[in-house]
């Protein structure tokens, strides 16, 4: 009885298993064929022949292999209320972007960037990213190798550029630095197969060459790890929310781990029928650092800003943001920070901000600062993550 | 009852191995190409639109949730013409589906071969947006519609072609219909050869030489540019030498600005439809002329 049983199991594997086999090699049989040969011959030549019914009748003109090229100026005066030196202008940066599809498989993007060395006061140039990205890797995933801007939440992965404020928040910088999380490694990112609302997880191992304070370059093979869940719901037509997530581990500059964990949290709100003329941002993020400076010193500290944006009219916009911080390596020092900033968007190709902001922390009188900025685009231009 | 469960899931996956996957999704950028699609594949294609067809085609937010269509679909349907530049690459770039990347089979640009209208000779943005491969907005003329038709069509057959003869009968179908309705189109809109209006912005070009209108001016001083006074003035001089009746404009964009020229010289401002799903009642590219001949044929009495 019980080998008739496991007979039978037997048997309905192997029949499933033919079965599997012939709808393949049936679709091989036909491939194999002569007279269905012929057959698809005649349909491809046909086939041909339609797609090409429709001639062009306009040559395209100025078609070449050349990678799309921009330059982004951005000029800036700036006043502080404290030091001897109160106001300032400059060309803060120019930065030089070149990008273009590689081959079927990938693409690059290089951004370089121009600008003076504020304490020598020499013109520099330098990489901001250069990176390539995979267009054809299977299981949803995509991954990119070079320099780039790492996935941090949200201000980190964008151009200061496209930041809708001059300066960047307080507790930003203490933690990365005027530059941002920016170093040389490798990114692989994975879409969830999540039909409910947009998942993506990110996750980043570099070398360690950036910029940021919060890390630095071990001497061993200490690298820099980063891991980012990105979720994305569409609340309506109109509106949006992002929640994101973001673990950091790397070497610091006294040969110690540092642990970061940060949370961001956007609301979009913007009305598909007039985009162009209305809409409301409000974005936060939260920073926690746990940084290890010796066997028995370790040092926790918090970060974080909010800002809300507004856009009055087509071509004005208002942002007003609050920053708190402690600085990383004392928690005892807080910063407490108030800004606002007007912004006329001419076109997509240029746009003038005015920023004062107010700074106050524990241990010195509070200052104040303003700045001027004008950006001023020519040639191509990419789309800013939304 | 061994038997029997054992018969049910041989059969199940009997079915699973031989049916396909189900119908072929295709991903468009604007809803015309989307109302075209289906009227091409019909029940063998499911279609959605990226854009809505009452925003402004140049300025749609890529918002990731659309990455999640775009990273399933099996055809991606664009105007072309850098009309969507300023988002639909960075959203194809994020799709991670490689079958509908730019010379991938599933990638169609529908602008192949359409005549087009207002190439520039040199590129300048002192000239405002200007598009550099010609004026994108070709769908605005119904004979477009054929060459948009048959662009979709190839596209469905590279990827789907045991349902080709399936296509090309829809796309006759649809030929047919274009041929049809174009009679009645032009037959409306033949006593109004020639008459002068304004529009908002640089989107009725294909429209107007269809249908014999002359758009003398523009809102814009500059495509892109919102209206400015002495644009305004212009304007209003325009339309008093001219005995201009009306002035067109496109859900989108705001109607303040033609308003204040209404007041000064009593001229009509009509928003029409650009696209499919414009307004509730344009339910298919067909019903974008319906409503606009309608709605112009009304205001030029």
């Amino acid at each position: 009885m019980n080998n008739q049983k496991s007979g039978y199991v037997i048997f309905k594997v192997l029949f499933l298993f033919f079965l599997f086999i012939s709808t393949n090699i049936q679709a091989q049989i036909a491939a194999d064929s002569t007279s269905s040969d012929s057959a698809l011959l005649k349909q491809l030549e046909e086939q041909m022949q339609t797609n090409n019914q429709p001639a062009p009748q306009q040559a395209r003109s100025g078609l070449s292999f050349n990678p799309d090229i921009g330059v982004i100026g951005d000029f800036q005066g700036s006043y502080i209320s404290t030091g001897k030196k109160n106001f300032d202008m400059y060309l803060n940066e120019t930065e030089v972007s070149l990008q273009a599809v590689v081959d079927p498989y990938a693409r690059a993007d290089f951004f370089l960037s121009f600008a003076r060395n504020p304490e020598t006061g020499e013109y520099g140039v330098e990489v901001e990213e250069g990176y390539l990205t995979t267009l054809s890797l299977p299981a949803k995933l995509q991954l990119k190798v070079g320099k780039f801007r790492e996935a941090v939440g949200r201000i980190n992965p964008t151009h200061p550029h496209a930041l809708p404020f001059i300066d960047l928040p307080n507790a930003f910088v203490n933690y990365f630095g005027e530059e941002g999380l920016n170093d040389e490694g490798v990114s692989l990112s994975w879409l969830l197969p999540n039909k409910a609302f947009y998942q993506e997880l990110v996750v980043q191992v570099t070398s360690g060459f950036t910029g940021a304070p919060a890390f630095s370059r071990s001497e061993g093979n200490h690298l820099i790890y980063l891991g980012h869940l990105k979720n994305f719901f569409t609340l309506n037509d109109n509106a949006t929310l992002e929640l994101g997530l973001t673990g950091i581990t790397g070497p610091n500059d006294s040969s110690f781990t540092t642990n970061i964990g940060a949370a961001d949290i956007t609301y979009k709100w913007k009305p598909v029928q007039l985009n162009t003329y209305r809409s409301l941002t409000w974005q936060s993020e939260l920073y926690f650092s746990k940084a290890k400076f010796s066997e028995n010193n370790s040092i926790s500290s918090f970060g974080l800003y909010s800002f809300i944006q507004y856009q009055l009219a087509k071509r004005w916009f208002a942002v007003g943001r609050y920053d708190y911080a402690q600085k990383p390596y004392n928690k005892t020092i807080k910063e407490q920070a108030y800004s606002l900033t007007a912004g006329w968007y001419a076109t997509e190709f240029s746009k003038m901000e005015l920023e004062a902001k107010t700074t106050d922390d524990n241990i010195a009188s509070r200052y104040y600062q303003a700045w001027l900025r004008w950006i001023f685009v020519i040639g191509a231009h990419g789309a800013h993550q939304y | 009852m061994i038997k029997r469960i054992s018969f049910i899931v041989t059969i199940t996956l009997f079915f699973l191995l031989h049916t396909n996957a189900g119908t072929i999704k295709v991903v468009t950028t604007l809803t015309d190409l989307k109302s075209i699609a289906e009227m091409i594949g019909g029940n063998k294609v499911s279609a959605t639109s990226i854009a809505t067809g009452y925003q402004n085609p140049h300025f749609v937010d890529p918002k990731p949730s659309y990455i999640i269509s775009l990273s399933n679909a099996d055809l991606f349907v664009t105007v072309g013409l850098d009309l969507e530049t300023g988002w639909s690459p960075q959203l194809l770039a994020s799709s991670r589906n490689s079958k509908i990347q730019k010379g991938s089979a599933g990638y169609v640009d529908a602008s192949e071969g359409i005549g087009l209208l207002q190439v520039p000779t040199s590129a300048n943005r002192g000239e405002g947006d200007i598009h550099i491969y010609g004026n994108p907005h070709y769908w605005l003329d119904p004979l477009n519609g054929k060459v948009i038709a048959r662009n979709i069509a190839n596209g469905l057959e590279r990827i789907d072609l045991s349902n080709k003869t399936f296509y090309e009968a829809n796309l006759q179908t649809f030929y047919a219909k274009i041929d049809m309705k174009m009679k009645e189109w032009q037959a409306k809109m033949q006593p109004f050869k020639g008459t002068k209006i304004i529009a908002y912005h640089n989107e009725w070009v294909y429209f107007e030489r269809r249908f014999g209108l002359q758009v003398v001016d523009f809102m814009e001083p500059k495509p892109g540019i919102p209206p400015s006074p002495s644009q305004l003035v212009k304007v209003i001089n325009e339309i008093k030498s001219n005995n201009i009746k009306v002035i067109i404009s496109s859900p989108y964009f705001t109607t303040s600005s033609s308003v204040v020229v209404a007041k000064q010289t009593g001229v009509k401002v009509l928003t029409l439809a650009t696209s499919t799903g414009a307004f509730n009642s344009v339910k298919n590219y067909f019903d974008v002329f319906d409503y606009d001949i309608d709605q112009l044929t009304a205001a030029l009495k």
